[in-house]
């Protein structure tokens, strides 16, 4: 699978715009740049949604505040992260899809995606019941999963750059 | 004893020789790094969480203060653990970073975020009773909020550009 991935890869660093990419030394760190801020908004929000989940959270919102109130930045910031990402595959293809970490990342993300819009309209459906409970049930899964998916997905965002030359 | 030979008895330290991948894994460095970018991502979104409201922008049904009091203690205890994790990273080349540009604009940036922080505390902050639900908030704050954030996404630019001249 990761024969077709580099097949793919050799195509994409032959386009110009990956050539321009690579020639302005400015793009890729610029880009990682803005993805580091990204995920900052992201990761933050998620951390603090799942300490109030969990109860250990000095907040005085309630669950539905907190989430009308950070689950829009933290897809806001999904979309520049999207963006940004793509940018970084188009300078650096190569890099990305050769190593397993960059599927393994797409891959969580995917679940922390999926798990988190679920869990953003369960609390908009029913946020009365979500706002009385102190520790809502069910909550508590939803946020030590959801904790340890973005904390798994910044060591593979990390990891790509250390480990996609073994696999060259 | 100067700087140099400081810098240089540093990188001689097991500890330094560790960070460089020389005794032990050479996972050490990538696995401090990542938990240096974990609490990075935690000061600089919780930083961002509180700017924005002082600029007006966000949270505008929480009050100035009690957002502060909810969401600071996060970013201190993330503080704490960024200057660990980037402690660990600066000895291992403790020579090399001392000396490059982008590392020492970086620290430049968190000096004047500091300052910043500190006038505003110190200043505008003092009376935030006056202005604790008031939209828009008073100039000052809106200032500082915006200056922060602004010499904040300067700390990331220049950290990350450390990567890429070192």
């Amino acid at each position: 699978m990761l024969h077709v991935a580099h097949h793919w890869a050799n195509s994409i660093a032959g386009t110009a715009l990956s050539g321009w990419f690579q020639n302005e030394s400015w793009v890729v760190p610029t880009s990682q740049s803005i993805h580091i801020a990204s995920v900052s908004v992201v990761f933050c929000c998620a951390v603090m949604i799942s300490l109030r989940l969990l109860g250990l959270s000095a907040s005085g919102r309630s669950v539905s505040q907190l989430v009308n109130t950070l689950v829009p930045w933290m897809y806001r910031a999904l979309g520049v992260l999207l963006l940004t990402g793509i940018v970084q595959t188009i300078a650096e293809p190569v890099r990305q899809f050769v190593t397993p970490v960059f599927w393994w990342k797409m891959f969580l993300i995917i679940c922390v995606l999926t798990l988190t819009i679920w869990f953003a309209r369960a609390v908009r459906s029913n946020a009365v019941e979500w706002d009385a409970a102190a520790r809502p049930a069910g909550a508590k899964w939803f946020a030590l999963t959801s904790l340890g998916l973005w904390i798994g997905i910044v060591f593979c965002g990390r990891f790509i750059g250390y480990t996609w030359e073994l696999y060259q | 004893m100067n700087m140099s030979d400081l810098l240089l008895a540093a990188e001689h330290t097991p500890l330094a020789a560790a960070m460089r991948g020389e005794v032990g894994g050479e996972w050490l460095f990538p696995i401090v790094e990542t938990l240096h970018v974990i609490s990075l991502a935690m000061v600089f979104g919780s930083i961002v969480m509180v700017d924005l409201r002082l600029v007006g922008n966000t949270s505008r049904d929480s009050a100035v203060s009690k957002l502060s009091r909810e969401v600071l203690p996060y970013t201190w205890g993330a503080f704490v653990c960024a200057v660990v994790t980037g402690s660990l990273l600066f000895v291992s080349k403790a020579h090399v970073y001392f000396y490059n540009l982008q590392f020492q604009l970086k620290f430049l940036c968190m000096l004047l975020a500091g300052v910043n922080m500190a006038v505003f505390h110190f200043g505008t902050y003092r009376q935030v009773l006056e202005w604790d639900e008031k939209l828009p908030p008073p100039r000052a704050a809106r200032l500082a909020g915006a200056l922060s954030i602004a010499l904040w996404i300067g700390v990331i630019c220049f950290g990350r550009w450390i990567g890429f001249t070192t």
